[in-house]
């Protein structure tokens, strides 16, 4: 697994909100079933020294650093407040930040992720479904029933789709070290390339599956970079130039991030890409 | 959101940089020209692509401007009508360069590109003359551009261009840009001119900046907005309902891949509820075009039971295809089996009844 195991305690941030609270009840059942630390604190501001679901909510990231063991953190915190949360964070000397937030504006995303790296905190996300290893730890959205643990690494800019193909994994039962929803947003902070490196120094990896869609030209970049045999499959490639598909950086402008011209060129690197979501199972088998 | 070129030329003059004499008019305003201006270039402020070539821009003398400008209204540019002009003093051209500044998704960072040649379509000299475009990042917490970095950018043009490309740069931060744009920057003998511009604003940060309306949605998508859908029309017969953004594209993509047609891109979003699978379903109901419609969901926060009562709830006439998986699923199941809807257990085979169902 990467990034984050049983031993991460997590402080969610937005805590007292429907969804963060929904959230941190659903990551902390999955941490009791796992035998994992799960949420230890929850932020909201002028909501300290409240409880949800049991855990302790704080003022301040850095409140709840003091006074709680955490080493990261999940945002569901509204997208004009996010950016800053994402700095506080990487201020209270977080390691990690999973960012769920949407509709973050995207300068604050730009300088936010810039100012995390610096501090030397990882960002997943923004505008992403988190972090799941099968076994270890929850640290966002994703529906625990679908996965299951094995060799297989998911990376994705999508939330669905990811549930998609690790239910058809599971299905086919080839099983998953971690999922990791990157984001659909134009600036991201975890890229393809930057979960493939965390990948690969994991033993227990042996094979990951990128989903990304049209828009920038991250899944090359990662592709190129790869140490481990990778299977791509994009999404979007009968989408319309110059609309924007759901995601805000799902879109294709100047040419740019054209999902058939992406898939042409993962299959020049030698990336196999699976015309359907169905045929992935079968292409990762070939490579394990 | 795309500003308007006069929106646009409004900003960067309030930035410092200079831009011609002119005056903004709608359509069935009286407005009356300074006779200062001898020469004018009569612009139709339309969103088209290869607005002069297309007839959006026209000369005129002082004294037939006001012809020009009946004119302009009385046409359509590429199809759009004119209902706005922008009335410009002639510039005296000296020399023509582009400047414009985005984000690199890549390097998460602001990125300026200039040449000194301007004037034209920018991927053209990209092809043409790569050399002659000069690119550069700049670290995104900076305010302030770095001499150097001006200094390579400029690659010898006349140094107060540097003054430009840093006021330019103070707008795409300040303002939340995605992109601004400056083709051409004129030379003339009174020295800069920004003789178009081009903002755009990224949605997401609208609001702080006043602005509650996104213009650049049609009808139906502003509808489908205030529901918190993310809705793109197609021109096909089956319509597309889907949560989240990329399952609901691979939807699109396998349903043109097995030769059917979408009429839509509709991502219902997560969480989505009883009211909320209703009002998209009416929304794809009332779209004349559309024979049948997809609901392809899988749920993990979204629950199939509340999908299925908002698809019979609605009750559109157009037959409807559903997939659902996930939480909830055996009553969600339940409730539409009841009522007689066609479901089927993976998106592959929902998709497959949707195209033969259409076709």
């Amino acid at each position: 697994m990467i990034y984050a195991d049983k031993k991460t305690g997590v402080i969610v941030c937005g805590a007292t909100g429907n969804q963060g609270s929904f959230h941190i009840d659903r990551m902390n059942q999955y941490a009791r079933s796992v035998g994992g630390r799960g949420v230890v604190a929850g932020v909201t501001p002028g909501k300290g020294g409240q409880e949800v679901h049991g855990v302790p909510v704080y003022d301040s990231i850095l409140q709840a650093a003091k006074n709680q063991d955490a080493s990261a953190a999940v945002l569901f915190v509204p997208g004009s407040a996010a950016g800053d949360s994402i700095m506080e964070a990487a201020d209270a000397g977080l390691d990690l930040v999973v960012a769920i937030t949407e509709h973050i504006p995207v300068h604050d995303v730009m300088k936010a992720v810039t100012y995390a790296e610096f501090r030397g905190c990882n960002v997943i996300g923004p505008n992403c479904p988190g972090l799941f290893s099968p076994g270890e730890i929850s640290m966002g959205i994703m529906p625990a029933h679908l996965a299951s643990r094995g060799p297989v690494g998911v990376i994705s800019r999508s939330g669905t789709l990811t549930y998609e193909v690790v239910h058809e994994l599971t299905r086919a039962g080839i099983g998953q070290s971690s999922i990791v929803g990157i984001g659909g947003d134009p600036i991201i902070g975890q890229t393809f390339a930057d979960a493939l490196g965390q990948f690969a120094k994991d033993p227990e990896t042996k094979a990951v599956v990128i989903l990304g869609e049209l828009g920038g030209n991250l899944e090359e970049e990662g592709a190129r970079a790869a140490e481990l045999p990778v299977v791509a499959f994009i999404a979007g490639t009968t989408a319309p130039p110059e609309k924007r598909m759901g995601h805000a950086g799902a879109i294709v402008t100047g040419g740019e991030g054209d999902a058939v011209a992406k898939i042409e060129r993962l299959k020049k690197t030698g990336v196999p890409v699976a015309d359907r979501l169905s045929q992935i199972p079968s292409l990762i088998r070939e490579l394990l | 959101m795309k500003m308007k070129e006069y929106e646009a030329k409004e900003i960067l003059s309030k930035a410092g940089i200079r831009i011609p004499r002119g005056l903004h008019i709608k359509k069935g305003v009286e407005f009356m020209v300074t006779p200062a201006i001898r020469e004018a270039v009569v612009k139709a402020q339309v969103e088209v692509a290869g607005r002069g070539k297309a007839g959006g821009i026209l000369m005129a003398e002082y004294d037939q401007i006001p012809k020009t400008v009946e004119q302009l209204f009385n046409a359509e540019i590429k199809g759009v009508p004119v209902e706005e002009i922008l009335i410009e003093e002639k510039l005296n051209i000296q020399h023509e360069y582009y400047l414009s500044i985005t984000i690199d998704r890549s390097k998460k960072a602001p990125v300026i590109l200039f040449t000194t040649e301007g004037g034209v379509d920018i991927e053209e000299v990209a092809q043409k003359n790569p050399d002659a475009i000069r690119k550069a990042m700049v670290h995104p917490l900076l305010s302030t551009i770095p001499g150097y970095t001006l200094r390579y950018l400029l690659n010898g043009a006349p140094k107060e261009i540097g003054q430009v490309i840093q006021k330019l740069y103070t707008v795409f931060m300040t303002q939340d840009a995605i992109l601004a744009e400056i083709n051409p920057l004129v030379m003339t003998p009174d020295g800069l001119y920004a003789a178009d511009g081009k903002i755009i604003l990224d949605d997401n940060a609208l609001a702080r900046h006043g602005i509650t309306e996104n213009r650049d949605l049609s009808e139906r998508e502003r509808q489908a907005d205030a529901y918190g859908f993310s809705f793109v029309e197609l021109s096909g017969n089956i319509g597309v309902i889907g949560n989240g953004a990329g399952l609901t594209m691979a939807t699109v993509d396998l349903i043109n891949n097995l030769g059917g047609k979408p009429a839509n891109f509709l991502d219902v979003g997560g969480g989505a509820d009883r009211v909320r699978v209703a009002h998209a379903v009416r929304l794809l109901g009332k779209m004349p075009d559309v024979k049948v419609i997809i609901v392809n969901l899988l749920g993990g926060i979204t629950r199939c039971d509340e999908v299925a009562a908002g698809i019979i709830e609605a009750g559109v006439g157009q037959k409807i295809i559903v997939r659902l998986a996930g939480t909830n699923e055996t009553e969600g199941k339940a409730l539409l089996s009841s009522k007689g809807y066609l479901m089927l257990d993976t998106m592959e085979e929902a998709v497959k009844a949707a195209v033969e169902a259409a076709s």
